[in-house]
C-alpha cells in the first residue's frame, strides 16, 4: 500500500502549534520506513491518523492523507495499528476469540474468518496454542504477536508501529520484530515504525524519515546511513534514540570505577553475567555496614494469611534467601520473568509481609537512638518511618503520584517523614522547602514546579518519581524496572541522579532486565530463580510457554478462560439468565422463610449439575450468609413493631414481628444470591456477551465494550493493589481512623481512575483500529438455543413455581407490592 | 468559558465535516465508560475492605447505614460527568452493579434492577439541563436523585428492607444525602482532577477543571 501526504496539518483541540503541519509524503507500496523525530514532532499523531483512530471534534486538518488514493477512514481494516502497551493490545480473553475480533468488525463471513484466525496465528508462531487459550496467560512478547496475529486477520497492506517493543523484555523484543518483518515479507505489506531502540530495527527498514518539530521532514535517507553517517547518529543521538554502538553514558561526567569495565553498549541480549557469588557475604569493594538482613526469607504476592475471598493463602514465589544489604551498596536483582523478583523488592522495601523467615532491619537503618524503638521487620513500621528510611521507586512512575503540582509532590515525603514513634515532623517546615528547591534544581523540573505531575513527560515522570522518594532522604533507593520503556537520554539523566545518591553515600537495589543499567552503576547483579533465558532470535517455543510462572491476577479464577465443562458451564448462557431470572423473580414477590427455603435446598442440591464442590461453594458463600444476618438486624430493629415487645431501646424496639420479619428477609437475601453465583461462576462472559448482542439483540458496541473492560478487571485490580503498596512508600498509606482510611480510599481510588482511562483510551484505540464500531459485523461463534438448553430454563421456571407454591400452601406467603 | 471553538474547516484530507457536537457515543466513550465501570467495581471491591470497619458504625440504627451508601451510586455520576452522553449514568452503573455481582454481590441478580434505578436517577437530572450542565450543584442534585431512586427501589420497587414508616423516610433520606455528598461531590472532584491530569484527551469533558464550580456557566460548546 502506499501512503501519501499532501500539505497535512493537525493541529489539536486549543494547541496554538499543530501537532504535524504541512506534511508532504510519499511512500512506496512494501517500503520499511523507520520514522524519527524529537518528542512532540507528531510522530504517533501521524500513525493515528493514518490508521483511522483519530478523532477531535474540534481539531484543525488541512490538506491530505491518502492510502492507495483514499482517506484513511474510507481504508478501514487496510492499515493496522500495534501500540506500546502489551495488555491494551488484547481484546478479549481467548487468543482465537481476540484474533477473530477484528475479521468480526470488518464483516468477514463466518466460515472464512477461523480460517484467517489460524492462518494468521501461524504467521506470528503462537499456532502451538489452541484457539482457547487464555490471552492473559501470554508474556508480553506473545500478546504483541497475537496483537501482530489480530491485524493480519484484516490482511492489511500497512503495519503501522508505534514503539512495538519498547515495553518488552529482551527476548521478547526479538520474538516481535521477527514476527513483524516475517509478516511484511509475507504479505508484502509497507511498515511505518516509530521505535527508540534502533538497533533492534534499523538494520531491516528501508528508509529513515526523520520529523521536524513544528512540521515537515527534516530528514529521509536510506536506513544504513543509521551505521555510517556520523552527523546523523550525533542527531537520532540528541533526539533520545538509542543508536547502536553509542553509549549514552558517555555523554555523563566520569564516574569513578567507570574504567575498570570496558564502556562498550551492551545489546539487550547480553547474557546476564553468572553472580552466584552475591549470594550470602557480598564480595566487592567498599563493603559498609549491612542495613537489612535477610534470613531463610521466603516471599509471595499474596499475603501468607488467609483473605476473606480466598481461603488458600498465596504459595511463596521464592524460599530460603540469605541476604545482607550493605550501606553504599549497588545491586541489581535479576532473572526470568515471574521469578519474584519484584516481589523480593517490595518484601525488602516492607510493603509486603514476608511469607517467611526474617527480615531484619540493622540500627544503621533504623538510625540510631531516635530509631531504636523501631520493629526490626520494615513491613511493621508506618509509612512515615519507612518514607525516611527506605525509598522505593515503581515502575509506573504516575502509580505514585499522590498531589497536584510537582513542587506538593516532591514536598511530601519531607512532610510526611515523622520522628519514630512520636507524631512529630523529621523536618521543619523551612527545612522541607530548601529540600524541595534543591531537588527541583537537580531534577531539572524548576521550570515545572508547578505542573500537574500527570501532564510530564515520560522522562520528566521518571525523574520526578525519583525526586519524590528522595524528597524524605532516604538511605536506600529501591527501584523497580526503571529503564523500561525508556528513552537513551532519560536512561542516562537517571543513571546520573542514583549515582549521586551512590556518590552521597546511599545504597540502590534495582529490579532490572537492562545489561546497560547494571554497567552504568557498576552493580553486582543477584539472579533469581533458573537461568532459562532463550537465546535472542530463536523465539520461545509455543509449547512451554511461561504462563505457569507468571503471578495469577486477582479476580482471575472468576475471569478464567477456561470455560466451565460442567452440564449447566455447556448450556446456553441466555437460558441460564433466564432461568436466574424467573427464580429470582419468585423471591422478590414474598417475604417469607418458605419460598427462600425452597430456593436454597434447590440451589445445594443442584451443585453437582455445576460441577461445584459443596466444600468449595460454602467457601464462597459465606460472606453472603454474614450479609444476611446483618440484613435480618436490621430489620429487627427498624421494622413496624407488632406482637410482644422484647427489648425497647427508647428509640426504637425489637418486636416478635420484626424478628420474624427480620428472619424471613435474610433468608430471603441468602436465597437470592445462591442461584446467580452458581450460574455466574459457570458462565463465561464472552458467552454471555455473544448471547446478549446476538440473541437479546443488545447493542453490539456497548456489549463488547463491556466485554473487553472486563478482561481488564484482574489488571485493574493487580493497578488498585500496586497503587495502594506506592502510596505506603509515599508515606500515605491507609491507616489510622475512619477518616485517615476513607482519604486514603479515595485517593487510591483517583490513582486507579487515572490508570483506568488511560488504559481504556489505548484499548480504544486498539479496537477501532481494528474496524470496530462502524457498520455490520459478523459473529465467530453463534449464539443460540439448543434443546438441551430447554431443561435449564424450564428448571428456573419449576423452582421458582415451587417457592410460591410452598409458600401459599404453607400459609407465609407475604406479598411485597400491597 | 474557555470553549473558544475554530471555526476552521475539519476533516482528515476528506473535507468531512465534524459535527461541533454529537450526542452519538464514540469508541472511545464506549470503551472509556465500560472501563470506568469495570473500575468502580474494583473500587467498591477495595471499599468492601473498609466498609467491615464503616459499617459496625450502624450496628445500633441500621436505618443511618446509608449515609455510607453514596459510595455504590458514584459511576452513576461519574459516568455522566467524564462521557457526557445521554445513557451514560446509566450504563456505567449498570456495568458496574454487573461487575459486582460477577464478583458476588449479597443482592444477586437483582443488582441490575437497583443499578438501573440507581443510573437512572443520575440520568434524569442530566436530561433535565440537556447534558449541558456538568457543574458542582448538577453533580449533588444528581448523587442526592439517585439515593432517592435507589431508596425507592429498596422499599417498594424490589423490596429489599421492611421498615417502619419512620425509619423508611430516614433510610432514604440519608441515601439521598450520602448520595449528593459520595457520589456528587467526589465524582465531581474526581472528574476535574482526571482533567487537570489531561487524561480525558478524546472526550468530551477533557476542559472540565477548566469550567466553574458553579452554575451559570456552561459545561461545553
Amino acid at each position: 500500500m502506499a501512503v501519501i501526504a499532501r500539505g497535512w496539518s493537525w493541529t489539536h483541540a486549543e494547541r496554538e502549534r499543530p501537532a504535524v503541519a504541512g506534511l508532504d509524503l510519499k511512500i512506496a507500496a512494501g517500503e520499511k520506513v523507520l520514522l524519527a523525530g524529537p518528542s512532540g514532532a507528531g510522530k504517533s499523531t501521524l500513525l493515528h491518523a493514518l490508521a483511522a483512530v483519530l478523532h477531535d471534534d474540534e481539531a484543525e486538518v488541512h490538506g491530505q492523507l491518502l492510502l492507495d488514493g483514499v482517506a484513511p477512514d474510507q481504508a478501514r481494516g487496510r492499515a493496522g495499528l500495534m501500540q506500546q502497551d502489551p495488555e491494551s493490545q488484547v481484546v478479549l480473553s481467548r487468543i482465537g476469540d481476540d484474533v477473530a475480533f477484528a475479521a468480526e468488525n470488518l464483516a468477514v463471513p463466518r466460515e472464512q474468518i477461523w480460517q484467517r484466525v489460524r492462518a494468521a496465528l501461524t504467521e506470528v508462531g503462537l499456532e502451538g496454542f489452541g484457539l482457547d487459550h487464555p490471552s492473559a496467560k501470554l508474556s508480553g512478547g506473545q500478546k504483541q504477536r497475537l496483537a501482530l496475529a489480530g491485524i493480519l486477520a484484516m490482511r492489511p497492506g500497512l503495519l503501522l508501529l508505534d514503539e512495538p517493543t519498547a515495553n518488552l523484555d529482551p527476548e521478547g523484543v526479538w520474538q516481535v520484530r521477527d514476527a513483524v518483518l516475517a509478516a511484511a515479507e509475507a504479505t508484502g505489506a509497507t511498515i511505518i515504525l516509530v521505535e527508540h531502540r534502533l538497533e533492534v530495527w534499523a538494520e531491516q527498514m528501508d528508509t529513515l524519515l526523520v520529523l521536524e518539530t513544528g512540521g515537515g521532514i527534516r530528514r529521509r535517507s536510506p536506513a544504513a546511513e543509521i551505521f555510517t553517517d556520523p552527523a546523523l547518529r550525533e542527531e537520532l543521538g540528541a533526539m533520545g534514540l538509542w543508536v547502536p554502538g553509542r553509549d549514552p553514558l558517555q555523554e555523563l561526567p566520569a564516574w569513578p570505577g567507570e574504567a575498570v569495565l570496558p564502556g562498550k553498549a551492551v545489546l539487550p541480549d547480553e547474557p546476564a553475567r553468572d553472580v552466584k557469588s552475591a549470594w550470602g557475604g557480598m564480595p566487592g569493594p567498599a563493603p559498609g555496614e549491612p542495613l537489612l538482613l535477610a534470613e531463610g526469607l521466603a516471599v509471595g504476592r499474596h499475603s501468607p494469611k488467609a483473605g476473606w475471598r480466598s481461603a488458600q493463602p498465596g504459595a511463596p514465589t521464592l524460599t530460603d534467601l540469605d541476604l545482607v544489604i550493605r550501606r553504599g551498596q549497588t545491586l541489581g536483582i535479576t532473572g526470568a520473568n515471574g521469578a519474584g523478583k519484584s516481589t523480593l523488592l517490595l518484601t525488602l522495601a516492607g510493603l509486603l509481609p514476608a511469607h517467611a523467615g526474617s527480615l531484619a532491619a540493622t540500627a544503621e537503618l533504623k538510625g540510631g537512638a531516635a530509631g531504636a524503638g523501631l520493629a526490626a521487620d520494615p513491613h511493621e513500621w508506618r509509612s512515615a518511618d519507612l518514607v525516611a528510611r527506605i525509598g522505593v521507586v515503581f515502575q509506573e512512575p504516575e502509580h505514585q503520584f499522590v498531589r497536584s503540582t510537582v513542587r506538593e509532590e516532591l514536598a511530601l515525603g519531607a512532610q510526611q517523614a515523622k520522628v519514630p514513634g512520636t507524631a512529630d515532623p523529621l523536618f521543619t517546615e523551612e527545612q522541607v522547602q530548601d529540600r524541595v528547591t534543591g531537588l527541583l534544581q537537580r531534577l531539572g523540573l524548576s521550570e515545572l514546579a508547578e505542573a500537574n505531575p500527570f501532564t510530564l513527560s515520560g522522562g520528566e515522570k521518571r525523574r520526578l518519581s525519583v525526586g519524590t522518594v528522595l524528597s524524605a532522604g532516604p538511605q536506600v533507593l529501591m527501584l523497580d524496572e526503571p529503564t523500561f520503556g525508556q528513552d537513551a537520554r532519560t536512561f542516562a539523566e537517571l543513571i546520573s541522579l542514583l549515582r549521586e545518591h551512590l556518590d552521597s553515600g546511599g545504597t540502590v537495589l534495582a529490579v532490572t532486565h537492562d545489561a546497560d543499567f547494571l554497567r552504568g552503576l557498576q552493580a553486582e547483579e543477584l539472579q533469581i530463580g533458573a537461568t532459562g533465558r532463550a537465546a535472542p532470535g530463536t523465539g520461545e517455543q509455543p509449547g512451554a510457554s511461561k504462563a505457569g510462572k507468571q503471578p495469577e491476577a486477582p479476580g482471575g479464577e472468576l475471569f478464567a478462560a477456561v470455560r466451565s465443562l460442567s452440564w449447566l458451564g455447556r448450556r446456553n448462557a441466555l437460558a441460564k439468565l433466564i432461568a436466574v431470572f424467573l427464580i429470582t423473580a419468585a423471591l422478590v414477590m414474598t417475604i417469607d422463610v418458605v419460598s427462600s427455603g425452597v430456593v436454597i435446598l434447590a440451589a445445594l442440591a443442584l451443585l453437582p449439575l455445576a460441577g461445584i464442590r459443596p466444600a468449595g461453594f460454602l467457601r464462597r458463600i459465606w460472606p453472603f450468609a454474614a450479609g444476611a444476618v446483618l440484613a435480618a438486624w436490621g430489620t429487627a430493629i427498624a421494622a413496624e413493631e407488632s406482637g410482644r415487645v422484647l427489648l425497647d431501646l427508647g428509640f426504637t424496639t425489637i418486636s416478635e414481628g420484626s424478628i420474624t420479619l427480620g428472619l424471613a428477609l435474610g433468608a430471603r437475601a441468602f436465597a437470592i444470591v445462591l442461584p446467580s453465583v452458581i450460574v455466574f461462576s459457570t458462565t463465561d462472559p464472552t458467552d454471555l456477551a455473544d448471547s446478549l448482542a446476538q440473541q437479546l439483540r443488545l447493542p453490539a458496541r456497548f456489549v463488547l465494550g463491556a466485554l473487553a473492560a472486563m478482561r481488564l478487571l484482574g489488571l485493574l485490580a493487580e493497578h488498585w493493589r500496586t497503587i495502594g503498596q506506592a502510596r505506603r512508600a509515599r508515606g500515605v498509606g491507609t491507616h489510622g481512623g475512619v477518616v485517615a482510611r476513607m482519604r486514603g480510599t479515595a485517593s487510591q481510588a483517583f490513582g486507579l481512575l487515572v490508570q483506568a482511562i488511560r488504559m481504556a483510551t489505548r484499548l480504544a484505540v486498539t479496537m477501532e483500529s481494528r474496524g470496530f464500531g462502524a457498520g455490520p459485523r459478523s459473529w465467530a461463534r453463534p449464539a443460540r438455543f439448543s434443546a438441551a438448553d430447554l431443561p435449564v430454563i424450564l428448571g428456573g421456571a419449576l423452582i421458582g413455581a415451587l417457592a410460591v407454591t410452598a409458600a401459599v400452601l404453607s400459609g407465609t406467603w407475604n406479598f411485597v407490592w400491597t | 468559558m474557555s470553549s473558544n471553538n475554530r471555526a476552521a474547516p475539519a476533516g482528515r484530507g476528506t473535507g468531512t465535516h465534524f459535527p461541533a457536537r454529537s450526542w452519538r457515543w464514540s469508541v472511545s466513550d464506549i470503551v472509556v465508560a465500560s472501563v470506568l465501570a469495570v473500575a468502580s467495581g474494583v473500587i467498591f471491591w477495595g471499599w468492601n475492605l473498609s466498609y467491615h470497619l464503616v459499617g459496625n458504625l450502624f450496628v445500633l440504627y441500621p436505618p443511618v447505614e446509608t449515609l455510607v451508601h453514596g459510595m455504590w451510586l458514584f459511576p452513576a455520576v461519574l459516568g455522566a460527568l467524564v462521557i457526557r452522553k445521554p445513557g451514560a449514568a446509566i450504563y456505567c452503573e449498570m456495568v458496574a452493579a454487573a461487575v459486582s455481582a460477577l464478583l458476588g454481590s449479597q443482592w444477586g441478580l437483582t443488582v441490575l434492577s437497583s443499578g438501573f434505578m440507581q443510573g437512572l436517577g443520575a440520568e434524569l437530572i442530566f436530561l433535565a439541563v440537556a447534558y449541558r450542565r456538568f457543574s458542582l450543584e448538577f453533580a449533588m442534585l444528581a448523587g442526592a436523585a439517585s439515593g432517592l431512586t435507589g431508596g425507592i427501589t429498596y422499599h417498594w420497587i424490589v423490596p429489599m428492607y421492611a421498615y417502619a414508616p419512620t425509619e423508611t423516610i430516614i433510610h432514604i433520606a440519608c441515601f439521598a444525602f450520602s448520595g449528593a455528598i459520595i457520589a456528587g461531590v467526589l465524582p465531581w472532584l474526581a472528574t476535574r482532577g482526571l482533567a487537570a491530569a489531561s487524561v480525558l484527551g478524546p472526550l468530551a469533558s477533557r476542559r472540565a477543571h477548566r469550567e466553574p464550580r458553579l452554575g451559570l456557566g456552561r459545561s461545553h460548546g
